[in-house]
């Protein structure tokens, strides 16, 4: 198999997790983030940072996850008071924020971005094979999928369903909406924050410009084609939006214009995406 | 200095107080973010830099401006929005996002990657505000057509047939569709206003920092969204309040804290009014 294919393959799986990452806010609780990017920033400027200063990897790895995850907590705070739109300019005046800072910021290395972030070390061995990096990324995927499914099907998840349906009935039934809600957001920021850290010491180079408000919506777009709550789906989705631009990359001048009608197009004619089985309007409660 | 910044502040922010009042109105009436609109402001502003760069005349090249961002605002309402009605607002929400990016790269192509100049130079005399700040003709010139189409549109949204099927959909859409309002001329109507002001503002920014690309559009966009939000979504008054406080902020912040920050500045204070006021400065309801 050559290199080439290993590469999207892998930035396949990164981007899955993403993807999967930002349906549990969209999908399972049914809010809006229109700045996950920012945590996948941060995850990624984290890890390589800490790296950098003489940790190991694993200890990056899962440090990056939890202070990402923190920062999760403190975005969600303040953002989950509000709803719907409101939400969704928050969150995206959040991402417009944080890349401002990976800008700025003399640590980060300002717009010439982190360079020279050491490869993924196991058992004290520096890995530097594609087809190692693949697997580890794919079994990071898996645990995440197995940890999707368990979480949408356990009380958290349950309580999770109720709150997309119908805020005011969950409350109701003893549902503390503000908590759950920013258990989604810690949650999701914290596998954001993982799959950051891994395409960090993959590209051993990451610049702001990956973690502006493009890859936001980017992410977005692939849970949204996949299907909104669909685990398969954002899975499909990732696939789908890493590989499509690979493909037409002859045709790269023409390659926003697709995008950007491929959303008007399945918003107008499948909300649903690809896997979804209901209408978005179903998933998401009555519309007003 | 301070009021240097103040005046400054005050000019960049009538103009986002335009595209507000564009966003607000769409809001308010269709319950819809209209992420395009920073698009709209962009191919007003290139209409006129075209058409004044093939014919020298100024009055046909704003002419031009305005007329093409009304083509592209009511075509987007007519593809993008028209058949999301009744819908959850996150799908609109992201046909607008898809829009957004159809149009800025369809203008990327048409118009080349790089800045344009304006092609009129003016060289305006400056004017002394009490020998504290100031003042060029030109941002006089800016703040005072702003002024002015605010009025104008106060007075057809409180005065005109039009204005008030327009307001009466907004607040309930089947009312006033029993009540013999054309529901869809009015959506027109809000999309068409919405989008001339934005061609305006996009034209004056055009002349102001005499540059126009295709990603001029992105983040005044999202300044004049917020700008919206801060006001209070659905009020003109909060708009245009909105727009004046965020540019100032801005100017302000720039000046006295970071300006590497300058664009974080719009976005911080409105997460500080959602959180200390969520309905904004001068919203009524939620």
């Amino acid at each position: 198999m050559s290199v080439y294919f290993l590469h999207v393959l892998i930035l396949v799986a990164i981007y899955a997790i993403l993807a999967l990452s930002l349906n549990i806010i969209v999908g399972f609780a049914g809010l809006v983030s229109l700045g996950h990017a920012a945590f996948f920033g941060i995850g990624a400027y984290l890890s390589g940072l800490l790296m950098i200063k003489g940790l190991g990897f694993v200890e990056a790895f899962l440090l990056s996850g939890f202070i990402t995850a923190a920062l999760g907590l403190c975005l969600a705070l303040p953002a989950l008071r509000v709803k719907d739109d409101y939400l969704a300019i928050v969150t995206l005046g959040f991402g417009i924020i944080i890349t401002l800072v990976f800008l700025n910021l003399d640590i980060t290395g300002g717009p010439d971005g982190l360079v020279g972030i050491p490869p993924v070390t196991l058992w004290g061995k520096p890995v530097y094979s594609k087809w190692a990096f693949l697997g580890l990324t794919t079994a990071i995927l898996f645990v995440m999928i197995l940890s999707a499914y368990t979480l949408k099907q356990s009380k958290i998840g349950r309580a999770w369903a109720a709150i997309r349906d119908n805020d005011v009935t969950a409350m109701f039934m003893g549902i503390n909406i503000y908590s759950y809600k920013t258990l989604a957001f810690i949650t999701s920021s914290f596998w954001a924050g993982l799959a950051g850290s891994l395409y960090a010491h993959y590209t051993a180079y990451i610049n702001p410009h990956t973690f502006s408000m493009h890859t936001s919506i980017k992410i977005l777009a692939m849970v949204v084609l996949g299907g909104i709550g669909s685990i398969t789906g954002s899975l499909l989705g990732a696939a789908v939006l890493v590989i499509l631009p690979e493909v037409l990359r002859p045709l790269a001048d023409y390659q926003d214009i697709f995008y950007g009608a491929l959303l008007v197009l399945l918003m107008v004619f499948r909300p649903q995406g690809i896997m979804g089985k209901v209408k978005i309007t179903e998933i998401f409660g009555r519309g007003r | 200095m301070l009021f240097q910044q103040l005046v400054n502040g005050l000019v960049v922010g009538s103009v986002y107080a335009l595209v507000a009042l564009g966003y607000t109105m769409i809001y308010g009436i269709l319950g819809i973010i209209n992420f395009a609109q920073g698009e709209i402001y962009m191919y007003g502003a290139f209409g006129a830099v075209i058409t004044l760069g093939a014919t020298g005349d100024l009055s046909l090249a704003v002419l031009a401006g305005i007329g093409s961002a009304c083509i592209v605002g009511v075509l987007l309402e007519r593809i993008a929005f028209r058949p999301l009605r009744g819908t959850h607002p996150l799908i609109p929400l992201i046909s607008a996002i898809g829009a957004s990016i159809l149009l800025s790269s369809v203008a990327r192509l048409l118009f080349g990657p790089d800045d344009r100049s304006f092609p009129l130079e003016f060289h305006p005399s400056s004017y002394s505000i009490f020998g504290a700040a100031e003042i060029t003709g030109l941002q006089l010139v800016i703040m005072s057509v702003s002024v002015g189409l605010m009025v104008i549109l106060s007075l057809f949204v409180n005065l005109t047939k039009h204005g008030k099927a327009m307001v009466a959909v907004a607040m309930d859409n089947d009312a006033a569709r029993l009540s013999g309002i054309n529901v869809n001329n009015a959506y027109m109507i809000t999309f068409l206003l919405g989008s001339a002001l934005s061609g305006v503002a996009g034209i004056l920014m055009a002349v102001y920092y005499n540059a126009t690309s295709f990603s001029m559009g992105t983040l005044p966009g999202l300044k004049a969204f917020s700008a919206a939000i801060l006001g209070g979504v659905g009020s003109i008054p909060g708009a245009i309040v909105g727009g004046l406080v965020l540019g100032v902020a801005e100017n302000l912040g720039a000046a006295y804290i970071s300006s590497n920050f300058k664009d974080a500045f719009a976005f911080i204070a409105l997460v500080l009014v959602l959180i200390i006021r969520p309905r904004g400065i001068m919203g009524s309801r939620k």
